[in-house]
C-alpha cells in the first residue's frame, strides 16, 4: 500500500515535472483559457489520495483558490457565502475543490490535518481539498488571487475563470446585492447557454506562491 | 500563523479605539490643518488640509496621507493582480463638494509570479474641495472622510479611518503654508498630460500600444491601464521604435474586455535617468470593443474576432424574435421542396384528392391531423435539443443525424417507403398506420403518421432561412425556443393543411387514375436515392462497418415485412411470426449499434481543402492570406448542393489559387463541439456555415449565404483578398 502511494507520488511528480516543463519559464500567467481544456492537474488531497482532472470527466469542476486567512476568503465564510454555495453546487452534481497553493511559512498554508480541521469548524462543503504548497497547480491555471475561480465542464473544457462575484471588497456589507459569477456560469451552463462573463478580473489577496524551485 | 491572526486581530481591535477615541475628542481638540492620525502597525493615516481658513466660494485641496511601514504597501485605482485601492466617502455640509481622488503615478511591485500596482513609504491622495459660494464668515465647516484601504505585504489587512476637518470659514482663505508645500509637490509630482493621443491596435493575439509623441532614448517604459481586465499586468511590456515614435507590446488579459473606444491610464518610463509619468488617453481600434455591455445580455470576455454582418440571411443571435419566427416559419415552407419530403407530401395531397370527392370533412380532419403530426415531432425535436443542451451537449440542428444507428433508421425508412411506393407490400394498420397515410385513403392514425413520418424525412434538410431561425432558437429561454420551433412546423404544414382546406386547389389537380399509380411508383426512386445518400453518410461516420450495418439493418427490415405480408391474418403463425419478427428486429438493432460506432477521430478528407481551427485560421489571416471556411456535414443536403453547384466549379477553384484564397473545411459529420461553438459564436445552431476572412490580422469575417452561387464566391473572394481577379491573374 504504502509503495503503492510512493509510486503514485512519484508519478504525480513527474507528470508535474512535464507540466512544469511544459509551460515553459513564463508561468506566471498559466495556461488556463476559456474554451480550452482546462489545464490538467496531479495534487495530494487532505486523505492523502492524488487527484487529477481526468478522474472527474463527465462531471462539472469548481476549482476555488483559497486561503482561511486571506480577508477576502474570510468574508466569503464568515457569511456563510462560500458555504452555501458549495453546498448548492454539491445539490447540482458539481465536483468542488478547494485548492490550497501557500507554500510552507506562508499565509494560508496548512497541513491535511488542520485543512480538514477548518473544514469543520468552518461547516464547508468541498467534494475535495487539494493540498498545492508548491503552487504547481497554481501555476497551471495562473491564480492570481483568493479566491479565484474555476469551471470546467464535463468534457474537461474550461468555461469559467475569474471572480466569485462582482463586488471586489473584503467588506462584508459588499456582499448585499453581489452578484455570483459562479452562480450565473453554473446556470447558464445548465441551460445550454453560452456562459455570458466566461472571463473576469478575480479579486483578493494575492496568490502565495511558492519559488520555482 | 495563529500568532500573525492574533496579532491582525489586535491591531484592527486597536484601530477600532483609536477611531472611537478620536471620534470623542475631534470636536475639541479640532487641529484645524490636519485630522487626527488613525494609527496601525502598518500605516498612519491623517487627512491634511492646504487652508487653515478657507473662503466662500473658494477650492481648495485637502489630501488623504498615508505613512506606510516598510515592506508594505497599499493600492493603485487599478490594483493589479490582486488588492483592492484606497476609497474615501465623504460625508460634507450642505453645499460642499469634494471631487475625485487625484493619483500619482503607481509604482509596479511584483510578487512573483504576479504584480500588483501601487504606492510604498508615504503617499498622499488629494482631494479638491469646493465651498459654496453661501458659505458665511464665522461659521465652521466639518469634512468627515470614512477611508478604507488595503494594506499588503506578502499578506493583507484591510484597514479603515473616520477623519475629520473642521475648518472656518473666514472672508479670505488663509493657507497652511506647509501643508499647502506637501499637497502642491504631490499634486506636481502627478502624470502630467501626454500632449498626445496613443492608438490600441491588436497586434496578433497580443495588443500594441502606439505612442506617437513619445521621444526617442526613453528607458524603462510601463504602461498602467486604468481598467483591469485589458492586459496580463505582469507580463513584459516590450517596446519597439518606429518611424513615427514608440509601440508597446502588451499581452491580453485573460479576461479581456474593452467596452469603450477609448482607455486611458499611466505612462511611466525614464528620461535621462529621471523618473516620469504621462496620464495617457488611447483611441482602441473599433475591432477591439468588445460589445456593450448590458448586464442582461452579458458579454463574453474572451477576445474573438468581430465578424461583420453583410449578407441575409443574417445569423441568428442578433434576430429580434418575431424576424426570427418569421425566418423558422419560410424555412418551414421551403422544407416542403426538399427532395425527401416532396414525395411524401405529393402523395398525401393525391389522397385529399381522391377523398375529396367522398367528404370534404374527412379531408380538413385529416389535414388538420397532419399538422397535429408535423407540430408533435417538431416539439418533440425541440426538446430533444433543449434537453441536450441542458445536459452540456453541444447539439443543433441536424444533431440527430450525428449518430450512425439514427442515420442507419432513417435509410431503412427511405428504403420501406420507396418499397411501398413501388407496391411491392402494403402496410398493414397495425404497423403504426403509416401506409395509410401514404395510399391514397386513410384512416386518422395515419393521417398524423403522415405529419411524423414528413419531419422525420425532413431532418436532412435545412433550408435557407431555417439557419439563423435554428440559431436563434438554442440560445434563447426554452419557451421562445419552442416558439420558434412552433413558427417552424407550422410553415412546414401549411401546404398540406392549405390544401385540404381549400377544396378549390384540390380541383385543379386532374382526375385520380392510373397516372396516380405511376407518380406514386416513380416517387419511390428520390426516396431509394435518398436512403443511398444516408447509407453513404454512415460510411464517413462509420466507415464500412457503418455500411454493413445499414445494408444489414435493410436486409432485417425487408425480412420482418415479408414475413408479415406472408403471413398475414392467421392467428396463432401471426403469433409466432411476430415474436420472430421481434427477434430479428432486436439483433439487427443490437448488429447496427455495435458495427455503426464513428471513429474516435475524423481526419480531413484530403483535396485542395485543409481542416478547419480557429488557431489555423489566426495564423492564416497573420501570414496574410485570405481564408475560406466551409462549416458542413455529410448529412447537410444544403452543403453538398453548394458544394456540388458552386465550391467545386473549376471557376471558383482557379478564383481561390489565384487570389492565395486558402479553403478551410470544418466537418460536422460527427459531433465535435469546437465546430457546434464556432457556429454558435456566429449564431447558428447548425450548417450550412460559410466565412470568408480577409487576408488581414484579426481582420472581420464575412458571411455568405446558405445557398452560394460561384459568382458569389469569386467576388466574396475578391473582396477578402482585397484585389480583383484580372489584377491577380497579372500576378505570376
Amino acid at each position: 500500500m504504502k509503495a503503492k502511494l510512493t509510486r503514485q507520488t512519484f508519478i504525480a511528480g513527474l507528470a508535474m515535472a512535464c507540466l512544469s516543463l511544459g509551460t515553459g519559464a513564463a508561468l506566471a500567467q498559466g495556461t488556463a483559457k476559456v474554451g480550452a481544456p482546462a489545464p490538467a492537474f496531479q495534487a495530494v488531497d487532505v486523505e492523502g489520495k492524488t487527484r487529477n482532472l481526468q478522474e472527474f470527466a463527465g462531471k462539472t469542476v469548481i476549482l476555488e483558490w483559497t486561503n482561511h486567512d486571506c480577508p477576502y476568503v474570510r468574508k466569503h465564510y464568515n457569511s456563510a457565502t462560500m458555504q452555501t454555495l458549495q453546498k448548492d453546487m454539491a445539490k447540482e452534481g458539481i465536483v468542488w475543490l478547494s485548492v490550497i497553493s501557500s507554500p510552507e511559512g506562508e499565509q494560508g498554508y496548512v497541513d491535511a490535518a488542520t485543512a480538514k480541521e477548518l473544514t469543520v469548524k468552518r461547516d464547508a462543503a468541498p467534494a475535495g481539498i487539494l493540498l498545492d504548497p508548491n503552487s504547481k497547480v497554481a501555476r497551471a491555471y495562473g491564480a492570481q488571487t483568493t479566491p479565484h475561480m474555476y469551471i470546467v465542464d464535463p468534457k474537461g473544457t474550461l468555461a469559467y475563470m475569474g471572480a466569485i462575484d462582482d463586488k471586489p471588497s473584503s467588506s462584508a456589507s459588499s456582499l448585499n446585492g453581489a452578484r455570483s459569477y459562479v452562480r450565473q456560469a453554473v446556470a447558464e451552463m445548465k441551460a445550454g447557454k453560452p456562459v455570458s462573463q466566461a472571463a473576469t478580473k478575480a479579486y483578493g489577496c494575492a496568490v502565495k506562491y511558492a519559488p520555482v524551485s | 500563523m495563529t500568532t500573525e491572526r492574533m496579532i491582525q486581530t489586535f491591531a484592527s481591535g486597536l484601530v477600532r479605539q483609536t477611531v472611537f477615541a478620536l471620534a470623542l475628542l475631534a470636536p475639541g481638540f479640532a487641529v484645524a490643518a490636519e485630522s487626527a492620525a488613525v494609527t496601525s502597525p502598518r500605516v498612519t493615516a491623517t487627512l491634511l488640509s492646504s487652508r487653515d481658513t478657507v473662503a466662500p466660494g473658494e477650492r481648495f485641496q485637502v489630501a488623504l496621507v498615508q505613512k506606510i511601514a516598510k515592506g508594505w504597501h497599499t493600492y493603485w485605482l487599478n490594483p493589479g493582480d490582486s488588492g483592492e485601492a484606497t476609497r474615501i466617502e465623504w460625508t460634507l455640509p450642505a453645499g460642499v463638494t469634494a471631487g475625485a481622488i487625484q493619483w500619482p503615478a503607481p509604482k509596479a511591485l511584483p510578487v512573483e509570479p504576479l504584480v500588483n500596482f501601487g504606492f510604498e513609504n508615504a503617499l498622499l491622495l488629494p482631494v479638491e474641495i469646493t465651498v459654496p459660494e453661501n458659505a458665511r464668515p464665522g461659521e465652521r465647516l466639518t469634512l468627515q472622510a470614512n477611508a478604507t484601504w488595503l494594506v499588503c505585504e506578502k499578506i493583507c489587512i484591510p484597514e479603515e479611518g473616520a477623519f475629520t476637518l473642521d475648518l472656518p470659514v473666514g472672508p479670505a482663505g488663509i493657507a497652511d503654508d506647509a501643508a499647502q508645500a506637501r499637497i502642491d509637490a504631490a499634486i506636481a509630482a502627478m502624470p502630467q498630460p501626454a500632449g498626445f493621443r496613443g492608438r490600441l491596435a491588436a497586434d496578433g493575439d497580443k495588443l500594441a500600444l502606439i505612442l506617437p509623441g513619445l521621444n526617442k532614448g526613453l528607458t524603462d517604459l510601463r504602461f498602467f491601464p486604468l481598467s483591469d481586465s485589458l492586459i496580463e499586468h505582469a507580463a513584459p511590456q516590450t517596446p519597439a521604435s518606429a518611424a513615427d515614435g514608440t509601440t508597446l507590446q502588451l499581452t491580453r488579459s485573460g479576461a479581456f474586455k474593452l467596452e469603450a473606444a477609448e482607455i486611458t491610464g499611466v505612462l511611466t518610463f525614464k528620461d535621462g535617468g529621471l523618473p516620469r509619468a504621462l496620464s495617457l488617453s488611447a483611441d482602441a481600434d473599433p475591432a477591439l470593443v468588445t460589445a456593450a455591455t448590458g448586464d442582461a445580455t452579458g458579454v463574453s470576455a474572451a477576445p474573438r474576432p468581430a465578424v461583420l454582418r453583410l449578407l441575409v440571411p443574417a445569423e441568428g443571435a442578433n434576430l429580434t424574435l418575431w424576424a426570427a419566427l418569421a425566418f423558422a416559419f419560410a424555412g418551414g415552407l421551403i422544407l416542403n421542396l426538399m427532395p425527401c419530403v416532396l414525395p411524401v407530401l405529393f402523395i398525401k395531397a393525391l389522397g385529399f384528392a381522391q377523398l375529396a370527392r367522398a367528404s370534404r370533412a374527412e379531408v380538413r380532419e385529416q389535414g388538420l391531423l397532419f399538422l397535429c403530426g408535423v407540430v408533435a415531432t417538431f416539439l418533440l425535436l425541440a426538446g430533444a435539443v433543449v434537453a441536450l443542451g441542458a445536459l452540456g451537449t453541444s447539439v443543433g440542428w441536424g444533431f440527430q443525424l450525428q449518430s450512425p444507428p439514427l442515420v442507419i433508421a432513417l435509410a431503412v425508412i427511405m428504403t420501406l417507403i420507396g418499397f411501398n411506393l413501388l407496391g411491392a407490400f402494403e402496410f398493414g394498420t397495425s404497423a403504426a398506420g403509416i401506409g395509410d397515410g401514404l395510399a391514397s385513403r386513410g384512416g386518422r392514425v395515419g393521417a398524423f403518421m403522415t405529419g411524423v413520418l414528413a419531419v422525420v424525412v425532413a431532418t436532412p434538410c435545412t433550408a435557407p432561412f431555417m439557419g439563423a431561425a435554428m440559431g436563434y432558437a438554442v440560445v434563447q429561454p426554452p419557451t421562445v425556443g419552442l416558439a420558434v420551433f412552433m413558427a417552424l412546423a407550422l410553415g412546414f404544414a401549411l401546404p398540406v393543411v392549405a390544401l385540404s382546406f381549400a377544396p378549390g386547389l384540390l380541383r385543379l389537380l386532374p382526375k385520380p387514375g392510373r397516372w396516380m399509380v405511376i407518380l406514386k411508383q416513380a416517387f419511390a426512386f428520390p426516396m431509394f436515392a435518398t436512403a443511398i445518400w444516408l447509407i453513404w453518410v454512415a460510411s464517413v461516420q462509420a466507415g464500412p462497418g457503418g455500411v454493413l450495418a445499414a445494408l444489414v439493418a435493410v436486409l432485417a427490415a425487408g425480412f420482418i415485412v415479408w414475413l408479415f405480408g406472408v403471413t398475414r391474418g392467421t392467428g396463432g403463425v401471426r403469433f409466432v411470426t411476430s415474436v420472430f419478427a421481434v427477434l430479428v428486429a432486436l439483433g439487427a438493432g443490437w448488429f447496427v449499434v455495435q458495427s455503426a460506432v464513428p471513429p474516435a477521430t475524423t481526419e480531413a478528407r484530403a483535396g485542395d481543402m485543409q481542416a478547419w481551427s480557429p488557431e489555423r485560421v489566426a495564423a492564416l489571416q497573420a501570414e496574410g492570406r485570405p481564408v475560406f471556411v466551409n462549416f458542413t456535414a455529410a448529412w447537410c443536403i444544403t452543403c453538398l448542393a453548394n458544394e456540388r453547384v458552386a465550391l467545386s466549379r473549376q471557376e471558383v477553384k482557379d478564383a481561390f489559387a489565384k487570389l492565395g484564397v486558402v479553403y478551410l473545411k470544418a466537418d460536422w459529420t460527427n459531433r465535435n463541439s469546437a465546430i457546434a461553438m464556432a457556429l454558435a459564436e456566429q449564431g447558428r445552431a447548425g450548417v450550412p456555415l460559410y466565412l470568408f476572412y480577409p487576408a488581414r490580422r484579426d481582420a472581420q469575417a464575412e458571411i455568405l449565404p446558405q445557398i452560394l452561387t460561384s459568382d458569389m464566391l469569386i467576388t466574396a473572394a475578391e473582396r477578402a483578398a482585397g484585389r480583383d481577379l484580372k489584377t491577380a491573374a497579372n500576378l505570376p
